[in-house]
């Protein structure tokens, strides 16, 4: 009887504490293999990440490629309740760097003869969506893509806004998104200008869904397993979002510099947004995606050239192209992409001078404005100075 | 559904006027005890009307009439609504009410105001002071907070003690949320009464 009351105790605490030792080993798994020489390298940038976790900034994970090697570190903590310290195998969100993705499906898509550019989305669309959409047979793939196409925004609408924010669970489809903007005029003529919208992004993966039948899946399929991604997540079930490497959120509500935990608003929002946002990746794995782009592994050269086909903005410098944003950081000119959310920041780049990729990641919300911000967009700036200033 | 309230409200409110001249206005008696049930939400005038009725709240205040008609009054209220998405918030709130008699005992309402919204967070909040994180607890933000409202109610003047019920729909308007929202829009369903004492006859 002893025996059997000492077994089931033996077996209770071998239940309790199984978790914990999967979630130790994985933390060590984390540790990155950062050489003897890139942590001397990077210990100025290693100062500017402890430095934005300084101001206020829950946690950074930052990644860097060269020709010469990888770098990955963390600051900070990936959760202030229990000061969970953040790690670089975080998983991060991604938001709009996601379009990235998007757009890269769709040029596979270009690349096997199922679509065209430069016709309207109108030809791709099912007929009652299309309908929803006025000028969609003005408005191509390429204009949607490149943010020229003048279709309504439907992230800013108070309507939206307050919903989200009132009303977490409220169960918004890829079409409430669209019913959103539906019989609305664009902003402006079709194919006339740069502005960036999201709607296009959302109109584009219910696209892909009428052309391949599920978007997420062909991303899924045609990205994460033919690159190997095995850290990255979109829409795989309803609830892929509930991952414990997922960074905790947080945001300035009142902009003055106190934060509260958002991940239950942001997951929310998250986990139902397609084409402009969703995708959940770590450092490693957001570079080796860049990376793979621009090399030409995903699609072809010809595509590729597409994609860096940049549109001016309205001062007349070159901003966008095909999913891929050109920009200028650190001093020096960088493509790929960034994304803010409810309870979090990240960026994604390749600097074609240096020859150098960096993901960089915040789990503070980017998309509410807060004192934090300002005095961190120095500090970000002066971290990519430190990255950038030479190779490992 | 939401077409058809704002045809109501807006046929209901320009009528207002006629039938006030045609009606008496009945005894008033100042400083009754207002008990109010509230419904809460962060959402724009006359739009997701449902999310109201997930926010309940409640309320005390009292009145006081401009007029010897009784037909412009003063309103005071504090209130309290819990709101689990949102944050909670205490509201300290006065308003000019216009009562016009529709036939007694019916009065229509047409108010609007100035008060103060606590706004409390959903959950606990964070702060970092010399490089540690502290917990900073729920409490958020102090905000102006201006309400519109409209109304219904029930007067029926008796010599004793008597109640007169009311419900209300008010946008509220929130000034300084955020950096990013400058003003922003809440809702309110409010539910009351309001009792007249003896002792309080002046």
């Amino acid at each position: 009887m002893k025996k059997t009351i000492l077994n089931q105790f033996v077996g209770f605490f071998l239940i309790l504490f199984t978790p914990f030792l999967s979630v130790a080993q994985n933390q060590s798994a984390c540790q990155p293999s950062n050489s003897e020489a890139s942590i001397r390298q990077f210990a100025g940038v290693q100062k500017k990440m402890e430095d934005l976790v300084n101001l206020g900034i829950p946690g950074v994970v930052a990644g860097v490629k060269t020709g010469e090697g990888t770098w990955y570190s963390a600051a900070g903590f990936s959760r202030l309740e229990d000061l969970t310290p953040m790690n670089s195998c975080n998983l991060q969100y991604l938001q709009s760097i996601s379009k990235t993705f998007l757009a890269a499906s769709i040029l596979i898509l270009k690349d096997q003869g199922k679509i065209d550019l430069d016709r309207p989305v109108f030809d791709y669309l099912p007929t009652e969506l299309a309908s929803w959409i006025l000028k969609s047979d003005q408005m191509t793939v390429r204009m949607l893509l490149n943010h020229t196409s003048g279709i309504p925004e439907y992230n800013y609408l108070p309507e939206y806004i307050t919903v989200l924010l009132q009303d977490p669970e409220h169960d918004f489809t890829p079409l409430d998104y669209m019913e959103l903007i539906k019989g609305k005029e664009p902003d402006f003529e079709p194919g006339s200008r740069y502005s960036y919208r999201n709607s296009g992004y959302v109109l584009l993966a219910l696209m892909m869904d009428h052309l391949t039948g599920d978007h997420a899946k062909f991303i899924r399929e045609n990205i994460f397993e033919r690159l190997g991604l095995k850290s990255t997540f979109y829409q795989e079930s309803p609830d892929y979002l509930e991952k414990s490497a997922l960074v905790d959120g947080y945001w300035d509500r009142y902009s003055n510099g106190i934060l509260e935990n958002s991940s239950y608003l942001q997951k929310q929002n998250v986990k139902k947004m397609v084409g402009d946002d969703g995708l959940v990746t770590t450092a490693a794995d957001g570079i080796r995606f860049l990376e793979a782009l621009l090399s030409g592994e995903l699609i072809s050269q010809e595509s590729l050239a597409e994609m860096k086909t940049w549109v001016n903005d309205s001062k007349g410098t070159p901003q966008y192209g095909l999913g891929l944003d050109l920009t200028t950081l650190g001093g020096k000119q960088a493509i790929g992409h960034s994304g803010g959310g409810l309870g979090a920041g990240s960026q994604l780049y390749y600097f074609p001078e240096q020859k150098t990729y960096i993901f960089l990641a915040i789990n503070l919300a980017t998309v509410t404005g807060s004192p934090i911000h300002k005095k961190a967009e120095v500090v970000v700036n002066e971290l990519y100075l430190e990255i950038l200033k030479g190779g490992i | 559904m939401e077409k058809r309230i704002i045809f109501f409200l807006i046929l209901w409110t320009a009528s207002f006027k006629a039938v006030a001249q045609e009606s008496p206005t009945p005894d008033y008696r100042n400083f009754p005890v207002t008990i109010t049930l509230q419904f809460q939400s962060f959402s724009l005038p006359f739009k997701n009307l449902g999310s109201n009725f997930k926010n309940m709240g409640i309320g005390i205040g009292t009145e006081v009439s401009h007029n010897g008609d009784h037909d412009w009054i003063q309103e005071f209220s504090i209130f309290w609504i819990r709101n689990k998405a949102m944050g909670n918030g205490l509201y300290l709130v006065t308003q000019t009410a216009w009562r016009p008699y529709l036939g007694n005992p019916f009065f229509g309402e047409l108010k609007a105001g100035v008060g103060y919204k606590l706004a409390f967070r959903p959950s606990e909040s964070f702060i970092q002071k010399e490089g540690k994180w502290l917990a900073a607890g729920k409490k958020g933000k102090g905000m102006l907070a201006i309400p519109i409202g409209i109304g219904l109610g029930i007067h029926d003047y008796s010599e004793s003690v008597y109640s007169s019920p009311f419900i209300n729909y008010q946008p509220v308007f929130l000034k300084g949320f955020n950096q990013d929202i400058p003003l922003v829009p809440e809702t309110i369903f409010q539910l009351g009464t309001r009792t007249h004492f003896n002792k309080l006859i002046k």
